[in-house]
């Protein structure tokens, strides 16, 4: 049986404050580990050996942290102060807003939410406009042309991402995400609808803006693209919105195709977060194996390949839905 | 009183925003202000009780036609050349416009009766599940109307956009 967690308090606002105070502080500690976790990675794929302050090179992580924490917040002369003091919030605020939909164990949620794939494909579009208002904000040209790139990036694969989850809906028949997780008890959904999860993948890198989808930030041609003036803990921001998107995407991909906390032996939470993290060091194998995309290259992939695969999958799964 | 304060903010930022929209010199802030203004829409629906309308309120108007304008807005000109000063006749015929909705609109919801009802409509009404039947079957003729005139849109929006071509090829 489940429990709402908010509704284990008298008060909803306390409710509400808690909640947003859990995921933070799991969203700030996974970001630094996931930080971590990359940078041993890439120093594996490419044998070197990574960071080594500490047990496991863990301590350079605090470090940095002090790091930023400690670093002057500059403000370029010229750029759009309000905005460019905004834009960060922007990127990172949706992500603390949807994670709390997650259902990680079969018992206690947040708040099991009948809507919930759309309000979270309805939220994760507005990180979109704080990366273009960080662009614009900064008045910088190398800023301004990785938000271009970034928006149109994802704005075009946002649709193989929502038409990519749809099939999935049609067969659940709810959108709520604990009902979806109830319904792969016998099978996961990576068993019918394996281009499906393809496609979520694929297009998840890409609206995170990782490898080899990261022409909006690409270090070689733009600098840092739209972070480029970015520093301190502003800079830091962004740093941690991307690692809670990818968490976030991962997530959602655990909970649609992978049966999201079933699993034998192991408890619930275990299971669920086991899959979210197998997914995530598959995202940092792509970025460590993958060169860059051209920016063509990038919006034909989408287009020309991505959309008409997702329709198909799409038609397939109505027809077979309707037969059946 | 807190709700009414929750209530109030949103009228706020629908105001607000609107006010950002209309009266920015700057095409940007007057996306932004747009953006503002949706939002404060949805949290109203959200208010009144329908969590499935506020979502799609955010997902079409916040995510979809509000970035479309920025990406629009990104591709062209507009956001680096400075607006033209406002012509007194473009001006006048504006306001009238938007004086005659505004009155249009206001008689309508006067003169509308509305139910007191004891206890907001219950979330089954709402859900996504009741939306979509009634919308495939009473109101199937409005549904298909406004498909209709979303494809008008579209190729307008093309021919508008193809005008331009013979004419750089010449």
């Amino acid at each position: 049986m489940k429990t709402d967690i908010i509704q284990l308090f008298e008060n909803p606002y306390l409710a509400l404050g808690v909640s947003i105070a859990v995921i933070m502080a799991y969203l700030s500690v996974n970001a630094i580990m996931l930080i971590w976790l990359e940078r041993k990675l890439s120093a594996r794929i490419q044998r070197r050996i990574g960071p080594q302050r500490g047990p496991f090179g863990l301590m350079q992580q605090i470090f940095d942290m002090g790091k930023l924490l400690s670093k002057e917040l500059l403000t370029p002369k010229h750029a759009n102060k309000l905005l460019y003091v905004i834009a960060p919030i922007l990127v990172f605020a949706p992500v603390v807003a949807l994670s709390s939909l997650f259902p990680i164990t079969s018992t206690y949620i947040f708040h099991d939410f009948n809507i919930a794939i759309v309000l979270i494909l309805a939220i994760s579009g507005i990180n979109v406009i704080g990366i273009f208002l960080a662009g614009w904000g900064s008045n910088n040209k190398y800023a301004l042309l990785g938000a271009v790139r970034s928006v149109a990036q994802n704005i075009s694969y946002e649709i193989p991402l929502i038409l990519s989850v749809i099939p999935i809906v049609m067969i659940t028949r709810t959108m709520s995400l604990y009902d979806i997780t109830l319904a792969q008890e016998t099978y996961p959904f990576i068993l019918v609808q394996p281009i499906a999860l393809i496609i979520f993948i694929i297009s998840a890198t890409a609206e995170t803006n990782r490898a080899p989808f990261d022409i909006p930030e690409a270090e070689s041609e733009l600098v840092a693209g739209f972070h480029t003036e970015y520093s301190g803990m502003r800079f830091g921001l962004f740093f941690f919105a991307e690692y809670s998107n990818m968490i976030f995407a991962c997530a959602l991909a655990t909970v649609l195709f992978l049966g999201g906390w079933h699993g034998p032996f192991l408890p619930d939470a275990v299971w669920f977060f086991i899959k979210v993290y197998a997914l995530i060091v598959l995202m940092m194998w792509f970025r460590w194996t993958f060169p860059r995309l051209r920016f063509d290259q990038l919006m034909k992939f989408a287009w020309v390949v991505l959309v008409p695969l997702s329709l198909i999958n799409l038609l397939i799964t109505t027809l077979v839905l309707k037969i059946v | 009183m807190l709700e009414q304060a929750v209530i109030y903010t949103f009228v706020a930022f629908v105001l607000i925003g609107g006010g950002l929209a209309a009266f920015s010199r700057q095409i940007l802030y007057a996306i932004i202000g747009l953006g503002i203004s949706l939002l404060g829409l949805a949290g109203l629906f959200l208010n009144l009780g329908s969590p499935f309308v506020a979502a799609m309120q955010v997902l079409i108007y916040i995510g979809g036609i509000t970035v479309a304008i920025v990406f629009a807005m990104m591709l062209s000109i507009a956001m680096s050349i400075r607006p033209p000063d406002p012509d007194a006749r473009k001006l006048g015929f504006a306001i009238a416009c938007a004086v005659i909705f505004f009155g249009a609109v206001a008689h309508l919801i006067r003169g509308a009766q509305f139910q007191q009802i004891a206890s907001p409509a219950s979330e089954k009404a709402w859900s996504v599940g009741a939306l979509g039947h009634a919308l495939l079957t009473h109101y199937n003729v409005v549904f298909e109307t406004l498909s209709l005139v979303l494809l008008l849109a579209i190729i307008g929006a093309i021919l508008i956009a193809r005008k331009a071509l013979p004419k750089e090829n010449s």
